[in-house]
């Protein structure tokens, strides 16, 4: 009978210790959203734009000394075509003066909204252009990221990139494909040297300090990577009958890029001024200068961004003036000099959260030129959301103006679990 | 300018020294009384906030919250756990003993894996859609207050001062507001708000205090907003205080790193 008591006792004991460990052990959290969205063009034949299922899982564990995250995706098309992928995966390993974060992650940088200058850690998925939610253009990128604190205020971020991994751009045939302009028709494309050998030479490297407190936050900011839009090599093609020219041979190249920079954010009398700018070295830019190289220069160039936001009794209000500048600029350059953009946010939320009203405006002062997104989010139940938008394409040239065509209306009903 | 002290953190803490019985106690003195009660150093605690609707329907948010007062400063961090589309969203703000200078407040949105500093919001403004404006949670200098002690009265058990409050700015959100505010642990027990017309619009009915440590904190309570008739309800558990929160705590670390 002893026996036997001391028998249950330590299963007892053995089982308590198990509830015990289970209890100090962090649970493995799942969340993600379901996700169906339709979009149809507004112009006859009124194609649909987009008809998309989507499941976004997260799965997450983290104790006071490590973690892990993993995010896999899967979009479903009406033909049964589905895209699977992992976002993000990766490890952390907490300490009280660093974070280690090694894997496939999303590296984000600065303060700008919907531009992205110092934000060029992680690359981008653009195949639909810039209308996917922002989680969702940027991808991770296999890296190991260091955060080391000096205090509370101090901290200073090194990246490492073991291998390049460039935008993806809209496929050929799709009417999100950036329209290119060559003054003779592409004949030949090569594109045997678009992709990066992978080996160590070709790392990455990025630098960040930041100074964070009540006043500012500010960043100061280096990196030494690959130029994520590749130059484009051209060559002609000379008509042996003629002897003259009939066409081009394009050939889209990567080249290393340096580049430093900064971005502040601080609060003066209610509104926040937002900064963000950096200093590019040694870019290619196409130029029909006839003596140069392959129809390319090497520039130095800026880019920048001013923001102002206010939150005005229920709405906010946010505004920002973007600049890019080619430095010891030559006329045969083909893009030019100065290219200049504004952006736009107006949002408010009502009836207790159940409606947000949002309308972002991208607006191309040179080619006056615009896209102008106008969202209502109704949400009847907490986690469960219908959005309703229209994505207004305005003038005839310029980075939104090309797609004049494709101004469109969509819905899209999400759920979050 | 201490934010959401008063009622959103629980931690409206009371001197136990103070008695029932004193005599020829103005509106204004029973004002800075109440001011001026001890209060916890720090403190952490998950709040659990139901918004129900004028047909009963609710919609329920977690949060957990870490706060802490530097004299000068106070910061709180609130940590958001469900619904489930706003989870590990976190929200910190620090608040300014200096009434000329607007609260420094930042958000991070774990899909933007990004800290943001944004614009404070007018203290008229609901509080995350409830019927609890950011300035019902702030901690009231008794100076922007007319205060006018009106009678005493026992409520539900609690002997209570009758004190009036007319705000001294015209432009204020409410004419005039009542607080049954208890003799014996300086909390009020309810309050009554008018709008701009002098018309009853919000009644807050405190529904327990419980004692934390050394303190007195309301660990539910109810706005109801009589002219829309929807209420929120604030429920306040787990409540640690003066842990000796580490200044780490309130970082842009502390909102990436989550719970």
């Amino acid at each position: 009978m002893k026996k036997k008591t001391l028998k249950i006792l330590f299963v007892l004991l053995f089982f308590g210790q198990i509830a015990i460990a289970q209890d100090e052990e962090p649970k493995l959290e799942i969340n993600g959203f379901v996700r169906t969205y339709l979009g149809v063009l507004t112009q006859e034949p009124q194609n649909y734009s987009i008809f998309q299922n989507t499941v976004n899982l997260e799965l997450q564990k983290q104790s006071d000394k490590i973690g892990f995250y993993i995010n896999p995706y899967l979009y479903q098309y009406p033909k049964g075509e589905m895209n699977f992928g992992l976002r993000e995966m990766y490890i952390d390993l907490f300490s009280d003066k660093y974070d280690l974060r090694l894997g496939k992650q999303q590296i984000i940088w600065g303060q700008a909204d919907g531009v992205f200058i110092t934000d060029i850690v992680t690359p981008k998925d653009l195949t639909e252009f810039l209308l996917r939610d922002f989680n969702e253009i940027r991808m991770g990128i296999t890296s190991a990221k260091l955060n080391y604190y000096f205090n509370d205020e101090n901290s200073l971020q090194l990246v490492w990139i073991p291998a390049f991994q460039p935008t993806i751009l809209p496929e050929e045939n799709s009417i999100w494909r950036p329209k290119m302009q060559f003054p003779l028709p592409v004949l030949e494309k090569d594109c045997t040297k678009k992709e990066i050998p992978l080996k160590l030479e070709n790392s990455e490297f990025f630098a960040k300090y930041s100074l964070n407190n009540a006043f500012i936050d500010l960043s100061i900011m280096g990196g030494y990577t690959w130029d994520d839009d590749p130059a484009m090599h051209i060559n002609k093609i000379i008509d042996p009958a003629t002897m003259k020219p009939k066409g081009i041979k394009l050939t889209p190249e990567h080249h290393r890029l340096t580049l430093a920079g900064g971005s502040f954010s601080t609060d003066i009398a209610g509104f926040i001024l937002r900064g963000e700018g950096a200093y590019y070295f040694d870019k290619y830019f196409n130029t029909q200068d006839p003596g140069a190289k392959d129809a390319l220069v090497e520039k130095d160039y800026i880019n920048y961004v001013v923001g102002l936001d206010k939150t005005i009794g229920d709405w906010r209000i946010s505004g920002q003036f973007i600049q890019k500048i080619i430095l010891d600029y030559d006329d045969p350059i083909m893009q030019d000099q100065y290219q200049n953009l504004a952006t736009f946010l107006l949002s408010k939320s009502m009836f207790r959260e159940k409606v947000r009203f949002e309308w972002f405006t991208y607006y191309g002062i040179d080619n006056q030129d615009a896209l102008s997104r106008i969202r209502v989010f109704y949400m009847p139940y907490d986690a469960l959301s219908f959005e309703f938008g229209t994505n207004i394409f305005i003038g005839d040239k310029g980075m939104f103006g090309q797609y004049n065509d494709n101004d469109m209306i969509y819905t899209r009903v999400k759920y979050n679990f | 300018m201490k934010k959401m002290k008063l009622i959103l953190m629980g931690i409206a803490l009371l001197s136990l020294s103070q008695t029932s019985n004193i005599f020829a106690q103005t509106g204004k003195e029973i004002a800075f009384k109440v001011y001026n009660r001890p209060t916890a150093k720090d403190g952490e605690s998950d709040m659990k906030m139901t918004l129900i609707n004028k047909k009963g329907g609710k919609r329920i948010r977690n949060i957990h919250q870490f706060y802490k007062d530097y004299g000068k400063v106070e910061k709180k961090i609130l940590f958001f756990k469900s619904p489930a589309d706003v989870k590990n969203t976190s929200f910190m703000n620090w608040s300014y003993d200096d009434a000329n200078k607007d609260d420094d407040q930042w958000l991070y949105l774990p899909a933007l894996k990004k800290v943001k500093r944004i614009s404070s919001s007018s203290k008229d403004n609901e509080f995350m859609g409830s019927d609890f404006t950011y300035a019902d949670m702030e901690k009231r200098h008794p100076d922007e207050d007319v205060h006018k002690l009106l009678k005493s009265e026992n409520l539900n058990g609690e002997d209570c001062w009758v004190v009036e409050a007319v705000p001294v700015d015209d432009d204020d959100m409410y004419s005039k507001k009542v607080a049954w505010i208890s003799k014996s642990k300086l909390l009020p027990m309810k309050m009554d708000y008018y709008d701009e017309d002098g018309e009853l619009l919000k009644i807050l009915t405190i529904n327990k205090i419980q004692k934390v440590g050394k303190y007195w904190v309301i660990t539910d309570e109810t706005m109801h907003n009589i002219q829309k008739n929807h209420k929120t309800n604030i429920l306040i558990s787990n409540m640690k205080v003066d842990q000796g929160l580490s200044d780490s705590k309130f970082t842009q670390r502390a909102m990436r790193k989550g719970l």
